[in-house]
Order: C-alpha cells, then structure tokens, then sequence
C-alpha cells in the first residue's frame, strides 16, 4: 500500500519538522505565562499526535486498511500535528479558530475509533475476552488521539484565557489541566498493561511503564487537588516519565530485534514486534502534566 | 550427491556442511548448540568401559527430560538417541515430504481389527524424539483419571497421586513457558499459564463459534511455542509448519529446551546411536547397553539403565533383551511388557467454510474444548475426549482425502482447489486398555539384524460408542458454525502408550511408581509406556511430569543410598 506509506511518511515528516521548529524558535522577549503553558500543551498534544500517527499508520498497515475509516486515524493526526506544531511556533491569534476546530474534531475522531475499536472486539467469538482484549483492535489506542486533540485545544483556551485567572471548564486551569493529564495518563498506563500482560511480561523492563507513570499520576492528582508551593518530587516524576516515553522506543526497538530475523527482517518484525511509536505518549502526557505543574507553580507562587 | 538437499528457512540460507543423517553431530567433546547458526556448545564425555551412573536410551519427552534433571542433581548421565542431532534453524525446509524426516519410518508390521497407521501421528526418530515435530498441545490429565478404576469404574489406577502431578505439571509448563489461556475453563485451579495465549486463527474460531452455539466452554489450547521472546528463541512467526519441524525454535521441544539443559549440567548426548539391547550380569542386574554407531556394534557399561523409547521401541528393546536369567524379556516376569499398547482417538469431522481458513497459517490446533473430559453424562461409554482445531498442510491433506474420504484422480484436485476453504475438528480421545493390544516381536529383522515390532490393535466397543459420539458431536459443532458439506474421518489415531504400565503390583505392572522395574532394580522406563491409562489428551506434557518426578524420586532414593539395592522387596518376593 504505496499510497498509505507515502502519507504516513510524509505526515512523520511534517510532524517531525514541526516538532523540531517548535523546539527551536525560543521567544526573544519574556512572554505571559499562558502563552509559555499553550506553547508547552501544543508540544505535548503534537508529541501525542505523532505518536498516534505512526503507531496508527503501521497498525491499520497490518491490517491493509480493510475498513475505510482506517484511514482516519492517521490522516486526523496528521492534521492535528500540523496544528499542534503551528500553534507552538507561530503568531497565536490568527489561527485560534481552525486549529481550535481541528482539535476538536480529532478528539471527536478518538472518540469514534474507541467505539469503531470496541465494536471490532466484541464482534469476535468470545466477546470481551481476554484473546480479543489482546489481540481485536486495541480498545484503548484511539483514547491518544482524544486526549492528543484535548490538550492542543486546551492550549488554546489557556492562550486566550487572562493570564492571572487563568480558567478552563470554570475551574483553574492549572489543576483542571493536571487532573486531565493525570487521567490521560492513567489511561496509556491501562493500555501499556493489556499490552505487557499480552507479552507475559517476558522481559523485567516492562514493568517500568505500569509502575513509574502510575505514581506520577497519583502525584499529579494530589497536586491537582492539593497542590500547594513549588512541587519538586512530582517535577521529577514527571520528567522521569517522560524520560521513559522516548527510552521506551528504544527498548521496543531491542524487542523488534528478538523476533525472528531481527532487523534484518525489518518489515515484518516492525509490525509483528512491539510497536515502536507507542512509548512516546507517555512524553506526551508528561510533557502536558509539566505544563499543568508550572501554571499551578506560578499560582500558587503569587497567592 | 543422490540424496536430494532443500534449503532451510534460515535467514541466512546456510547449510550445515555435514549430514546429521548419517554422521554422528555429538562427538568430539561437543554437540550441536541448536539455538545458533553453526554453534556448537561443550559436551563432557564418557568412556565406555566407565560405568556412569545413568544411560538413557531415548531423549524424547520422557529421556531427555529424565537426562536433563538428573544431570543437573550431579548423576553422570549418557543419553543416546537413533535419530539425528538436527539443527532446527538449518536443517529443516517448509517441504512436508523433506520433512518427513522426522518420523520413526524403520520396518514394522501392524495388525489386529484395526491396524495402526505409524510414522507422522505418534513417532519421532531425532535426538528430542517426536517432540521435535509434536502439534505442542500441552494439557493435563483430568485430575480423576489417576484413578479412573476407583473414581470412574473403568481402566486401572495410576499408583500416583493427582495433587503430586499437578505440581510437576507446574513445573513442566514453566520450562516449556507454555502458552495458554488466563483462566482454563475445566479442573481444579492451576496456576497461570507462563505467556499468554495466541491469536486465534481461522480454524480455531470456527471451533470457538460452533462451541458457544452449542452451549459448551471452549478455551484457547495451551501450546508449547511462544507468544513472547524467550532467551534466543524468537516468539512464533505462525509458519505453520509445527507438526514439520519448527525452523525458527519457537516451538519449545525436548531438543531445544531439556537437552540444551542437559548439555550444560554435563550429560552426553549420542546421536545416531540404536540401543539393541540391554546387557544383564549373573545376578540379573543391568550391565550396560549394546548399541550401535558409526557403524560398528559398541558397549556402555552403567549402573543404571532408563530404556525411555516410546510404546513401541521401549517393550521391543526389552523384549529383544531376553537372555537366560530373563528369557521372557527384561522386566518381563508380570508378562505385560508389550500389553496394554493403548492409543488415543483422533476422529475427525470436515466440511467446507464461506469463509477463508487457510489451514497453513499459525499451529494448527489453537482452540479447544475439554467439554467431554470433564462432563460424564449423556455418554453411553467410558473415558474423555477433548476436540481442537485443525492445521493440515497440503500435502497431508491431500493424503487425508484421498484415504479417510476415498478422493481420488479428478475428485481429489477438485477437492484440493477447495484446500483454503476446508477447516474440520479432530478428537483426542481415551481408548481403553485392552491386554490383546500390543508389540511382540516379528520374525523379520530391521537394518541393524534386531527383530522389528509387530503392532497389534483393536477397537473394543467402548472405543466405538466413544467415536460415534464424537464425531457426532463434532459434526453439529461444525455445522452450527456454517460449515457445509460435513464428512467424517474415521480412520486415524494418534499417540502411543501403555506397553510398560506401572502399579502397585508386580503382577499387575512392570514398573512401580517412580518407573523403576519391578525385576530388575536397576533398569527404569520412563516415557509414554508406562501410563496404565491414557486419558483424553495428549500425552506429551504427562510424560515429562513423570520423567519429573522420576528425577525427584531416583535424587532422594540416592540419597538414602536406596538406588544399588530396592529398599523393600516388591511384594511378590515378600511373599516367596
């Protein structure tokens, strides 16, 4: 499937190009605080959506696009990562209305995949079952688009928002965001689970996704609702968790590597291995958590 | 060069530069490290006029994992096997007629009402026995079945206890990293399957759909080839050529797991090795085994001797052993060595699905249902069976149509055409015991000058009723998952046990629980032999429980320095 390769390819690239703009266009001058936090949510949800993208586009390529709708997943995402990288970078005011739509719809899209994924489950012989958990679609994948889209749009609403009484959904938005993230969090904690339980476990490491993300949620939770002053351990967390995104491709890279053939029988072991592009939700949730974190530092900082 | 040679499926497409087939691979102080291309490990030899504590002969499910643990509590253990020393990664092709090269296809004469059909479904001629070419099914006995006479009122008690197997069960399913279901739907609790189950195939979610319409519990089969990496094996690549040889050591066999084991605790291994004889002194105790490689007659002087060849090499080695202080055959003084061969069903239904099969992707039984095993009403006979999903290849699915559906010239192509449409359900059942049953020797000699086995065997009318039902059963399983033009196979079983049965009783059997001899103290059976019954699954992981808890046994016998002398004499010598 060229034409499915080509776009998965091209939306890695826009992604990354973003991605790599966002990190190196530093604001000159001192900006408000909101724009410091969108700018942070806009990374998070676009590491969230490349995430989302390649993981998507190599899944629904195992599965040969056999359903239409298939393809919205990584086209969505691909869009939303162009909005995320541009709402990083550029001018903020201008492009508030269509990046907030796109948003939006992919959060929308999340939402439809986790009743398209459910639905391909218990059509199965067995239903809810364990086999069809761990091997119909991934009940739980196509939440990352969902909370992908609901932290670009977040970011928006906090760019816009005064940046003294910053507000989302009528709450603060410093603990509205990290309650969010924590939740966000909790979820790809849930899938990385069903997933690690699927391979037994075989391998110590992974443990690490199913026992580190989980106190950093706690932590983020209990910021959420008590949080008071400067946060250090739950910083720490949140870093070592986001650490742990990118350092888990790295072990699923070694995972690809242990099935038959290695990486010389790339093709195939990329798509039968562990997946490679999963891990890096958890530097997205943690990057947003961060953001969460700051907003709160600063209020409570000026309370 | 006549013989034709296939590439394997290695990745690297080498080809090993010798012939395992005819030249011995263990030797030279070392033997083939089967998990890597051209490896080899160290292997501690033995010389044949130092008596070691233990020869094996046989290093299939029951040898080789006696050799392994008995290694590894510090006995000097040779292991000899007639088969080749194959390299699973170079040595095996995705050609099932190459293939068949795995099978026990040596001369023997079947009889009886309903003669065996020997080679693919029950033997294995390789170092790791027929391990190495098993469908991997992996199951426990039902836990009454150890004492189906008392429990059930049929067959003969097993002189162990359920609760002690199930531990070495555990123990077996943890070396072979079993996958398997989360929670098994019959039984007593067991512990977690080591991996996880596999993906369900097309077959196996025909047996899933006809099951639930048929009311009954279905789970997926807890199989012995990975779901996850495993040291250098790499999880299952669902090839589909299990019952062919696994290419890739996915497939956690005797050869790739125990002996590797065993290799390492300092067993020899001798491939290429036929033992034709067991050697007894003057006072009737072994001496050793005369055996055969490399072209000449040889000896091996031990202490103790495991005859561990399956239900038919093992009562024919013992048979072929007679001499004057035996001349029955070693072991033989109950005279049931050779009696009692009792095979499994494996009855069949087929039909033709809407829906694509492709009975060659991923092993070929990954659904299964243990409804029949556990559920004793509305049978009018006696025993279990289990039923799984099905994988045939083309070439035997050819064979199948042709012999158990008498397909033939146009017919068979068409029906062949059909081949990735065609999905069926085959039973493991229990056939009862039967004394008429079993493996004398023939007048004919084999290639070595030994006398070949004759292999007699019957169905009684237990055995039918249970077919019937089976297939019956089968068959409304099937069509209540749209398959359409539904036939049944009648003609195959599978799986060989029973010749060397234990007990309590000298008279009754030839070994006593622990698989040692009842007339000889120092000779042991451990394999398929030695089960008084047979029960409604495969065998394979049975048999390496009790090889198991044999090891554990002979350990704490020796400790007690029980091993050169029976602590008490078997009843039948009290009472003289």
């Amino acid at each position: 499937m060229p034409g499915a390769t080509a776009m998965i390819a091209a939306g890695l690239g826009a992604g990354l190009a973003g991605w790599w703009l966002a990190a190196r266009r530093r604001p000159a001058r001192r900006e408000p605080g909101t724009h410091r936090a969108a700018r942070r949510l806009n990374e998070a949800s676009a590491l969230l959506g490349l995430s989302v993208m390649a993981d998507s586009g190599l899944e629904h390529f195992r599965g040969e696009y056999h359903n239409r709708a298939m393809f919205a997943a990584p086209s969505v995402s691909g869009i939303q990562i162009g909005a995320s990288a541009l709402g990083a970078v550029s001018d903020p005011a201008r492009w508030s209305t269509p990046h907030h739509a796109v948003q939006v719809a992919s959060a929308a899209t999340g939402v439809s995949g986790l009743a398209f994924h459910l639905w391909n489950v218990l059509r199965r012989p067995g239903g809810l079952s364990w086999q069809n958990l761990f091997y119909g679609a991934p009940v739980g994948a196509p939440f990352a688009l969902t909370l992908a889209g609901t932290v670009g749009a977040a970011a928006e609403h906090v760019r816009g928002a005064d940046p003294h009484h910053t507000r989302l959904l009528g709450r603060p938005a410093g603990p509205a965001l990290a309650a969010g993230a924590a939740f966000g969090l909790g979820g790809t904690v849930a899938e990385a689970w069903l997933l690690h339980l699927r391979g037994a476990f075989h391998n110590p490491l992974m443990w690490l996704p199913v026992t580190v993300p989980p106190v950093t949620a706690a932590l983020l939770a209990r910021a959420a609702f008590v949080g008071r002053g400067r946060m250090p351990v739950t910083r720490r967390m949140l870093e070592a968790t986001a650490a742990l995104g990118f350092a888990g491709s790295a072990f699923h890279a070694f995972g690809v590597a242990r099935n038959m053939g290695g990486w010389r029988n790339w093709s195939q072991n990329i798509q039968s291995g562990p997946p490679l592009p999963a891990p890096p939700s958890f530097t997205g949730m943690a990057l947003a958590g961060l953001a969460a974190l700051e907003m709160m530092e600063a209020r409570n900082a000026r309370d | 060069m006549s013989r034709v040679r296939r590439h394997a499926d290695n990745p690297a497409h080498a080809l090993p530069g010798d012939d395992p087939e005819h030249e011995p691979r263990a030797r030279h102080g070392r033997a083939p490290d089967v998990m890597r291309l051209g490896g080899w490990t160290p292997m501690r030899e033995h010389g044949e006029d130092e008596p070691v504590d233990f020869v094996i002969v046989g290093t299939g499910a029951g040898g080789g994992t006696l050799a392994a643990k008995l290694a590894e509590y510090g006995f000097s253990v040779v292991a000899m096997d007639a088969g080749p020393y194959w390299r699973p990664l170079e040595d095996f092709a995705s050609d099932e007629m190459h293939q068949s090269k795995l099978y026990w296809t040596d001369d023997r004469i079947v009889d009886g009402e309903n003669p065996l059909q020997l080679g693919a479904n029950n033997s294995g001629k390789s170092v790791g026995g027929s391990t190495v070419h098993f469908a991997m099914v992996s199951l426990r006995f039902r836990p009454e079945w150890f004492k189906s006479r008392t429990l059930l009122g049929y067959g003969t008690d097993w002189p162990v206890d359920w609760r002690e197997m199930w531990r070495y069960y555990d123990e077996v399913e943890r070396v072979l990293a079993i996958s398997g279901p989360l929670t098994y739907p019959w039984g007593p609790k067991r512990p977690r399957y080591p991996y996880r189950a596999h993906e369900l195939n097309a077959a196996a979610r025909v047996l899933a759909r006809g099951a639930e319409a048929m009311g009954i519990a279905w789970t997926e089969s807890p199989i012995a080839t990975l779901s996850a990496p495993r040291g250098l094996a790499p999880p299952c690549v669902y090839r589909g050529f299990c019952t062919s040889g696994c290419s890739t050591n996915a497939k956690q066999s005797v050869l790739n797991t125990w002996l590797v084991r065993a290799l390492a605790a300092g067993a020899e291994i001798r491939d290429l090795a036929m033992v034709g004889q067991v050697e007894t002194g003057a006072d009737g105790r072994a001496t050793g085994v005369r055996y055969h490689r490399e072209g000449r007659w040889r000896f091996q002087r031990a202490r103790n001797v495991v005859v561990a060849g399956y239900a038919i090499e093992t009562p024919r080695l013992l048979l072929n052993s007679a001499s004057a202080r035996h001349p029955d055959g070693l072991a033989n003084s109950s005279g049931l060595v050779g009696r009692y061969l009792t095979v499994q069903a494996n009855q069949a239904v087929w039909g033709t699905s809407a829906e694509e099969i492709r009975s060659y992707k991923a092993p070929p039984s990954l659904a299964i249902s243990e409804h029949w095993n556990y559920e004793d009403h509305g049978k009018d006979y006696h025993g279990g069976w289990c039923y799984m999903a099905q994988g045939p290849l083309p070439t035997l699915w050819s064979s199948t149509l042709a012999t158990g559906h008498d397909l033939w010239g146009d017919a068979l192509v068409a029906e062949m055409q059909n081949y990735n449409h065609s999905v069926g359900l085959k039973n493991v059942g229990e056939y009862m015991p039967q004394a008429r049953n079993g493996v004398t020797l023939a007048d004919e000699t084999d290639q070595y000058g030994l006398p070949i086995a004759r292999v007699t065997y019957s169905w009684c009318d237990n055995d039918r009723a249970q077919n019937a039902h089976a297939r019956a059963f089968m068959g409304e399983a099937l069509a209540a998952a749209d398959v359409r033009d539904i036939w049944e196979q009648t003609n195959d079983t599978c799986h060989l046990n029973g010749t060397c049965r234990m007990g309590d009783d000298p008279c009754t059997s030839v070994v006593d629980a622990d698989c040692r001899s009842w007339d000889v103290d120092n000779l042991w059976v451990c394999d398929g032999s030695v089960f008084p019954t047979v029960g409604g699954v495969n065998p394979s992981l049975t048999i390496q429980a009790i090889a198991c808890r044999t090891a554990d046994r002979i350990r704490d016998m020796a400790a007690r320095g029980e091993l050169d002398r029976r602590a008490r004499p078997p009843a039948r010598e009290r009472a003289r």
